[in-house]
């Protein structure tokens, strides 16, 4: 009787030390990083979502509907991203689209903080390309206008800009590559000072005089103030003088006005 | 005898501490009362992809220029999504003119060579995203969607002449996926022309429908 009391408590430790085994097995492959879903293209950002839960709406905007809601602890795939939203995906194949800002407490594999970075106008240190339309009064005549810019210093930046003005005795296009200065870029309206050169190209109107287009060196000066409106988005306005190096008796001086805006790009 | 011993080892121990403190001091102010054993945070940011682009290609249109009656428009527009409200767009398109009420009229001799009547515009536009939501098609599809308002400026050449355009108007687009939308988009282009001898303002509307790729 003793024995086999002896013999069943021994079997009762052996289970117990199996199911401990397995038990300890079982938590071990847990920890290890997910397999990714076959849904999953590879090389995605795989995180773990460290706020209580995540929002996930059918689109990339606040009209479209939340549909789902990611839990503390379950695994997210960041999949692409569009203005101010990423479109993510679930183990199980739950696929939408959260804000940024949602996105603040994320995780990677080896428990190091996940940021999707959000472009900012107001982060002065940071360099960016611009991109911006511009519309305005070339010395009388209606212009638009183009301009692709990086900062590369906290005050300075580089412009390529190019203009279209038509006039009622002429047509215009101007292309210039420019240096601004920024004295103040943390000011919410911040001045900036500018220097370039480039090219004007005049096309007097056939219907009133037939000569030919003149294509002249053009130095540029101006001043500007702009002011951002959204993370992203600033508005500017800028008066500019044109002095253009004719092969004429004089040289001939421009004054342009302009209002635009600036894109974070 | 003792005390004066013991004021003399607390004066010089006194003496040799601030000796030390005074020489730690000037390399390490807060000396060995707090270690940085902080650790710090780690962050990193994230890989991904940005689809901000948009091409439009016009898969049909229609544009009526004051006068000069319809005509089937060509063309296309590239845009870059700023945020969800807003995004900016260059576009190009291209009609021909057809022969206006005062030619057919007097049977005259044409105004304008068959060149000049090839009419080809750019513009520089805004556009606000006002209603965003969705578009339900029969119980199957709930399709993404957004009415935008659109604005800017551009060019409109000729009859051998630039003319300064600014447009507005408004649009629809539908999405089937992420990445591949319809648009639908009304416009009113607004320039002034002098080929009846006057200068005359004209609102040039067209409509056209679009098949848009992000990437």
């Amino acid at each position: 009787m003793n024995r086999l009391a002896a013999k069943f408590r021994r079997s009762r430790q052996l289970f117990c030390g199996a199911m401990a085994a397995l038990l300890i097995a079982a938590s071990a492959q847990a920890a290890e990083p997910q397999a990714r879903p076959a849904h999953v293209p590879a090389g995605t950002e795989q995180v773990t979502v460290g706020s209580p839960y995540i929002d996930m709406h059918t689109g990339p905007g606040r009209g479209y509907p939340v549909f789902h809601v990611a839990e503390h602890g379950e695994t997210l795939w960041l999949l692409k991203r569009r203005t101010d939203w990423v479109k993510v995906t679930l183990r199980r194949g739950q696929t939408g689209w959260v804000r940024i800002i949602d996105l603040n407490e994320i995780y990677g594999a080896d428990g190091e903080q996940v940021q999707v970075r959000l472009p900012d106008f107001r982060d002065i240190e940071s360099r960016h390309f611009h991109l911006g339309f511009a519309y305005g009064d070339f010395d009388g005549a209606d212009s638009m206008g183009v301009s692709l810019g990086y900062r590369f210093t906290r005050n300075l930046s580089a412009e390529l800009r190019a203009t279209q003005a038509v006039g009622a005795f002429s047509d215009s296009q101007t292309y210039q590559l420019a240096v601004l200065h920024q004295p103040f870029p943390h000011w919410r309206l911040s001045p900036y000072f500018m220097l370039g050169t480039g090219l004007n190209i005049t096309a007097p109107n056939a219907t009133i005089v037939a000569t030919e287009d003149r294509r002249d060196t053009a130095m540029l000066t101006g001043v500007g103030v702009k002011t951002y409106l959204s993370r992203r988005f600033a508005l500017r306005a800028e008066v500019a003088n044109h002095y253009l190096l004719t092969s004429r008796e004089n040289n001939q001086e421009i004054v342009e006005w302009k209002l635009g805006f600036d894109v974070y790009l | 005898m003792e005390t004066g011993f013991r004021r003399l080892s607390v004066a010089v121990l006194l003496c040799v501490s601030a000796a030390a403190a005074l020489a730690q001091d000037s390399d390490d102010p807060l000396g060995e009362l707090i270690s940085p054993d902080l650790e710090r945070r780690e962050i990193r940011e994230a890989q991904i992809d940005s689809e901000n682009i948009e091409i439009t290609a016009y898969l049909g249109g229609v544009m009526n220029v004051e006068d000069f009656g319809s005509n089937p428009l060509y063309g296309g527009a590239l845009a870059y999504h700023i945020s969800e409200d807003l995004f900016m767009e260059a576009a190009y398109g291209k009609t021909e003119l057809g022969e206006s009420s005062f030619e057919r009229l007097s049977g005259a001799a044409p105004l304008l060579t068959d060149e000049q009547r090839q009419l080809s515009y750019y513009d520089l536009s805004l556009a606000w995203n006002l209603f965003p939501g969705e578009y339900f098609l029969f119980d199957k599809w709930a399709l993404n969607s957004s009415l935008y308002l659109i604005g800017g400026v551009g060019n409109t050449s000729f009859a051998d002449e630039e003319h300064f355009t600014y447009n507005i108007g408004a649009g629809v687009r539908v999405l089937t996926t992420d990445w591949l939308a319809f648009r639908l988009d009304v416009r009113d282009r607004i320039f002034e022309h002098e080929i009846f001898g006057e200068a005359q303002n004209t609102n040039n509307l067209s409509t056209q429908l679009g098949v848009s790729i992000y990437f």
